[in-house]
């Protein structure tokens, strides 16, 4: 094995708030609790924490959030662009930093009003017209009306079901599993909540083909990982999740959730790039997936992922994913805590935190033995991911 | 997705000057408890009960009400509101915080009123005969914020009744104030370009690199740029052999192509747009693809492989976008 | 009565005629005209008069004290508006307990028209027993 992170680190505490649509506080409040929460996870003080590492889009500087909790010195900041994209890549910085000793306990954290402030999926119009590449990109679709994520995805999904024969109901089956998962997890918005594919169907377009339930949730709230060295997680409170491969990944003709001018629009390559990164670094194939924590933003997205990821063939999501091998005792078990779907959308980290938790055996629907957890980030963006292990 | 940033980076000196009256407002600190206009009384009760359509005997059967945990009647805790209304005629007193905010978002343009949250905390339940008096206090005025009502402002206050001196009940109350959209009339000029509103529209960001391609959209033409022998959308300032020599020209597209792929859009509003809407991605006979709006098709006869024909849709003097009409 | 999270609460259906909107509107003081004068209510950008914010409290309030008995007592009602209600639509609620804690019971309350979710509410009530 050559490069990687080849396990020298480990994420040793999990922290979050609850999870809403509207918190009634602010977002850096939010984010000092998830982090307050996952420091006593892992048995450590702020004193202890010398990096901190977050989104691009995270409206809470490093800096505040190190005088909010007390932090004294940071050795080790740095911030991931392309919205979801950036979740795994979070821990992954983290990783690399504790691993060439810059420092040795970084947290990545994301802590937003998403639902109750600034929403994701109404029409922005500074987003379309800031001022940098990323606006002059956007200069060819937001003006003509393709302005929210779950429009841009549609176009990929139109091409994915005329290229591969699939259905809507493919799609809706993702949404039910979701749906199912967050029905039995307390934490879940959607618990006791599950739907049919018959409820897929009903629900009303919002992109045609998506409806309403091909769309992951809008939410308040925040998630905190700590990462520090294999060796020193081992002797805290909780057992580590080793970082046995992570992983950034951006394709041929990559644009922010617009990639239409490949060769090939009904893929995500730049998510093959993190998974052939991924299984070379933990040196695991797809069979060794104990349970597969997959960004669900949208459900075509979640089909795409498999295929790109290794787990069938192109255009074979929709028979893999039949026959229940998404359930919790299936081949694949898929997002136990609902993902985004049912969870909460904390743009991919509540799915890391989840992994974890299915490393250390105290899920709300815990997979039996799961020793091997993939996790993967934003979809339809450059993207990252992570293979964790236990000790 | 990139940063979906809040509407104050748009934000001009008329916001500037809201947020200070606002900041004054809100430091003036709680208007002075205003009563209401009647006590606590059992016919107004009645007419609510019988309105909503609650039967909850503690409101209105006394025998019941003294065998509850109540001991006596009591009035529903949702009509605490209801007691310090206005009325027909009445109006709020000068000093009350939403008055002087609504007063000055009017003087703004933001005219048209939504109540949006309501949280209402009831410290004891209220009997007949209590004698309520409100005082409220400006907690925040945010925005401009896009909203699918409209550009608005969300005026959060906080109410407290008293009896007495004792507080009883507290609400926090959100409302837009919002600035209705002007209607929108899309129709078409004489040299068949079509006018849209243009207002709301999001603009293009317009560079050296492909100011060629808006240029020609102005003018009726649907460029793309050409390195040698190779096209190329959208346009960037490389060629793909990389050659740092290599200038761009352009060639005037032939306008006919098929539908690579599509959406129809229902929710959100978008800005210009009448829902739904259908957005083609076109591959054009060229061979490029380019985004644009499909017009004057049932979404439900749209399907990939259809052909179409380039349009071009006249914002206002300085845009125009790439659009597609079916051919016939 | 045994009460656990996750119970789901008995959906209440509110035929919100034109007398429904004007009367509650109303019997709660409210006589902004667009909660009774149609004309009104159109000029100024609705389809229909609507109701009342005062009104959806009173029926989130109703929904649960009509479930969890009149002994209940309420302690906050939070709600959030969505779609409006227009005169003429059908309202229904839905409601599941989302916590216990001993006598403190927080329920979820949605309410749904036609257009989609008109009030989503968190209702907190007191239940001695």
């Amino acid at each position: 094995m050559t490069g990687g992170i080849g396990g020298e680190a480990a994420i040793a505490g999990i922290g979050a708030t609850e999870f809403s649509k509207d918190s009634g506080r602010t977002e850096l409040r939010l984010a000092t609790e998830c982090v307050s929460a996952a420091l006593a996870d892992a048995g450590l003080s702020a004193s202890d924490v010398d990096g901190l590492v977050t989104f691009t889009m995270d409206g809470n500087a490093e800096i505040a959030l190190a005088r909010e909790l007390g932090i004294p010195e940071l050795t080790f900041f740095s911030r991931i662009h392309y919205g979801g994209g950036a979740a795994a890549a979070t821990v992954q910085q983290a990783a690399m930093a504790v691993a060439t000793g810059m420092a040795d306990v970084v947290v990545a954290y994301r802590a937003f009003n998403e639902r109750s402030g600034s929403r994701f999926g109404q029409v922005s119009s500074s987003v379309a017209q800031q001022a940098n590449t990323s606006g002059v990109d956007n200069g060819y679709h937001y003006p003509a009306g393709l302005a929210t994520p779950a429009a841009t995805v549609a176009m990929v999904a139109q091409r994915y079901l005329h290229d591969y024969g699939a259905s809507s109901e493919d799609f809706g089956r993702i949404a039910v599993t979701a749906r199912a998962r967050a029905a039995t997890n307390p934490h879940a918005w959607f618990h006791g909540k599950p739907i049919t594919l018959a409820d897929h169907q009903a629900s009303r377009w919002v992109a045609e083909p998506l409806h309403l339930l091909d769309c992951c949730q809008e939410s308040d709230g925040g998630v905190a990982l700590v990462v520090t060295s294999a060796e020193r997680a081992r002797d805290l409170r909780r057992p580590p999740a080793v970082i046995a491969g992570a992983a950034q990944g951006s394709g041929p003709d990559q644009y922010v959730m617009t990639s239409y001018y490949r060769d090939d629009l009904a893929g995500l390559p730049e998510m093959g790039v993190v998974g052939r990164q991924l299984w070379r670094q933990s040196g695991r194939t797809t069979s060794d997936v104990d349970v597969a924590v997959l960004y669900d933003h949208f459900t075509p997205y979640v089909l795409m992922q498999l295929e790109e990821l290794g787990f069938c063939g192109r255009g074979e999501a929709k028979d893999f994913v039949a026959d229940g091998r998404l359930d919790l005792d299936g081949q694949l078990p898929l997002n136990p805590h609902g993902g985004q779907l049912g969870e909460a959308y904390i743009h991919g980290m509540n799915g890391i935190a989840e992994a974890v938790r299915q490393l250390r055996g105290t899920a709300a629907n815990q997979v039996a033995g799961a020793e091997t957890a993939l996790v993967t980030a934003g979809t339809g963006v450059p993207t990252s991911g992570l293979v964790l292990t236990v000790p | 997705m990139t940063a979906a940033t809040d509407g104050r980076s748009t934000a001009t000196d008329a916001g500037r000057r809201i947020e200070e009256a606002a900041r004054e407002i809100a430091g003036a600190g709680a208007s002075a408890p205003d009563p209401a206009r009647d006590p606590v009384n059992q016919a107004m009760i009645n007419n609510w009960v019988e309105a909503i359509g609650d039967a909850n005997p503690v409101y209105t059967d006394p025998a019941a009400a003294a065998a509850s945990v109540h001991g006596e009647l009591v009035a529903p805790p949702a009509m605490t509101q209801v007691w310090t209304m206005r009325g027909l005629h009445g109006a709020r007193p000068d000093d009350d915080p939403l008055r002087r905010m609504t007063e000055l978002l009017d003087e703004a343009g933001y005219t048209s009123v939504v109540a949006t949250n309501s949280t209402q905390t009831y410290h004891r339940y209220l009997r007949p005969g209590e004698h309520v008096a409100a005082s409220a206090v400006l907690e925040g005025v945010v925005g401009p914020k896009r909203t699918a009502l409209g550009d608005g402002w969300f005026v959060t206050t906080r109410t407290t009744w008293y009896v007495g001196d004792e507080a009883v009940a507290e609400m926090t109350f959100r409302i837009l104030k919002f600035r209705p959209p002007e209607p929108q009339d899309p129709g078409n000029s004489d040299d068949g370009t079509r006018t849209a509103d243009a207002a709301p529209v999001l603009r293009p960001v317009v560079t050296r690199d492909n100011a060629f391609f808006w240029e020609g959209l102005r003018d009726g033409e649907l460029r793309i740029q050409r390195w040698g022998g190779t096209l190329r959308h959208p346009p960037g300032p490389m060629p793909p052999d990389g050659d740092l020599e290599a200038e761009p020209d352009y060639v005037v597209a032939a306008g006919t192509g098929t539908v690579y792929s599509f959406l129809v859009h229902h929710h959100p509003p978008v800005p210009g747009k009448r829902l739904p809407f259908v957005l083609a991605l076109v591959e054009l006979d060229e061979g490029v693809r380019v985004l644009g709006e499909l017009h004057d098709v049932d979404p439900d006869e749209v399907h990939i492989g259809l052909a179409v024909a380039a349009s071009f849709d006249r914002i206002d003097d300085d845009l125009t976008l790439p659009a597609w009409t079916v051919r016939s | 009565m045994t009460i656990t999270a996750g119970t789901e609460l008995p959906p209440l259906t509110v035929e919100a005629t034109p007398t429904f909107v004007v009367a509650s509107a109303l019997a709660t003081r409210d006589f902004q005209d667009v909660h009774h004068d149609r004309d009104a209510a159109v000029a100024r950008g609705s389809q229909d008069i609507f109701l009342n914010i005062l009104t959806d409290t009173g029926l989130v309030q109703r929904f649960v004290t009509d479930w969890a008995g009149p002994d209940a007592l309420v302690r906050s009602v939070d709600l959030r508006l969505g779609v409006p209600c227009y005169a003429g639509d059908e309202l229904t609620f839905t409601g599941r307990v989302a916590e216990v804690d001993g006598d403190e019971v927080t329920v979820s309350v949605s309410g749904t028209d036609s257009l989609g979710e008109h009030v989503s509410a968190t209702v907190r009530i007191e239940v001695t027993a």
